[in-house]
């Protein structure tokens, strides 16, 4: 047993022919999600039973479920059901990759809702208070006071659950799909080399986690340069 | 709903085994967890830095990675051991069940570490000094005074390390495990319902979030009781 640096070589190219997959499910769905999660917010948030009731349902279900069983479900569950396929969705439901899209989404739009709702209920009485008394209208202080306050409360949760996303990408991999998980799976079951295979794949993922929270380190310092204390 | 009949036995095995890989991982979690802190906190600098890589590497990559990394690794490592003295051996391997409690083990174990580092962190000091005032022991000031002072801080975020951990179950299932997921795969392939059947495994996964949610409540509960005010 060796660590065989040409096979390393050799895949790491092959592996990288997968990260568009990656990127693309990882884009699509924290965006997908991000919109997700902002309607989940404002019915969970807007006071009424009705649409509160059925957002916390929602959350609760998909929080606490494996996101793989969720996945699992969508993909070889849904066909079974007859008004699916026949529904004008079955273009996207019968292609591996709108699954994962749509099972990503709805994943992350629960725990994101969550960690939004969080930095709305942060946000200072009194500001929103001094709105009141200023005479802005519901809506307006909501978009002009509580969400730009919120965004920053909520910056450093948010950056941990889109690493956490990136990372579900993988199990992408289960239904077929050939991201780079996918690939270095079929490069693993063909060589046999899991340690070299895998750990390069490790190193990919981490500098993607890395690049990740950097960006977001960056935005949360440039968002919060007003109240930075001279040093 | 009538395809599940006659597969409730082999549903209650498996979710049996997911209990106990929960109750073993979560025995790992905890311990790698409490390493993880002690050699973050501890001042020393090699630990410190393998601490720091340690939670670096299993919360920047793939749950599904590392767990086929340690399943397939270990495999080729003990074959490749087996085969110096049995050279007509064909494979070995750690069995699922502990090749998958220990990956998902290191992986919540290095998000408890920085949940436990911050927990003992938050202690107060006034409590250690007036421990060490009173001449109490290190170690009984450690499991007397730090310890419930710090597990009363970590219960909320643990909580959450107790989700992902049953959650993260479902994933062993990829290396063969038999529980509920791969009970499910096994009951559709001779009915045919992959959805009644993976909602099912939904349904069992929402059940033991919903003991743990419960319990984690019931536990905070009991850890603040001082902290309540009278009627």
């Amino acid at each position: 047993m060796s660590f065989d640096i040409a096979l390393i070589a050799d895949s790491i190219p092959k592996m990288l022919a997968g990260f568009a997959m990656t990127f693309q499910l990882w884009l699509l769905s924290a965006v997908l999600g991000l919109a997700l999660a902002v309607i989940l917010l404002i019915m969970r948030i807007s006071g009424r039973w009705y649409l509160a009731a059925p957002t916390m349902a929602y959350i609760y279900i998909f929080r606490g479920t494996p996101i793989l069983v969720q996945i699992f479900i969508i993909y070889y569950g849904l066909p079974q059901l007859e008004f699916v396929r026949e529904s004008i969705l079955w273009p996207v439901l019968r292609e591996p990759f709108g699954c994962a899209i749509i099972a990503l989404t709805l994943n992350t739009g629960a725990y994101v809702s969550e960690i939004l709702r969080g930095g709305v209920l942060g946000v200072d009485r009194g500001l929103k208070e001094a709105g009141a008394a200023l005479g802005l209208s519901v809506s307006q202080r909501f978009i002009h006071i509580t969400t730009p306050i919120a965004i920053r409360l909520c910056l450093p949760a948010y950056s941990n659950d889109v690493i956490s996303l990136m990372k579900s990408t993988a199990l992408a991999s289960t239904i077929t799909l050939l991201d780079m998980m996918g690939i270095a799976r079929t490069i693993v079951a063909e060589t046999y080399a899991p340690y070299e295979i895998f750990i390069s794949l490790m190193v990919i993922y981490l500098f993607l986690t890395w690049i990740i929270q950097r960006s977001f380190g960056w935005t949360e310092k440039r968002m919060s340069r007003h109240v930075r204390s001279e040093v | 709903m009538e395809a599940i009949t006659g597969w409730w036995d082999d549903f209650f095995w498996g979710s049996l085994v997911v209990v106990e890989v929960f109750v073993v991982a979560l025995f790992l979690t905890v311990a790698f967890g409490l390493i993880g802190a002690a050699a973050k906190l501890s001042g020393n600098r090699v630990a410190l830095t393998i601490a720091n890589a340690y939670t670096i590497v299993f919360r920047g990559t793939p749950e599904i990675l590392v767990l086929l990394l340690f399943y397939f690794g270990s495999a080729i490592t003990l074959t490749a051991i087996a085969q110096i003295f049995y050279p007509e051996v064909k494979f070995v391997d750690i069995p699922p069940f502990w090749a998958g409690s220990l990956a998902i083990a290191l992986i919540v174990g290095s998000y408890a570490t920085e949940t436990f580092r911050g927990a003992f962190l938050g202690v107060e000091p006034g409590q250690v000094e007036a421990a060490r005032a009173l001449g109490i022991s290190n170690l009984k000031t450690f499991i007397y005074v730090r310890i419930p002072a710090m597990w009363r801080l970590a219960l909320p975020p643990f909580g959450n390390h107790m989700l992902s951990l049953i959650k993260d179950t479902a994933l062993i299932s990829i290396i063969g495990l038999e529980e509920t997921l791969f009970v499910a795969e096994q009951a559709i392939g001779t009915t045919g319902k992959p959805f009644t059947m993976f909602i099912l495994v939904g349904v069992i996964y929402l059940g033991f979030s919903t003991i743990i949610t419960l319990s984690v409540m019931m536990l905070e509960k009991y850890a603040n009781k001082h902290l309540e005010v009278a009627p």
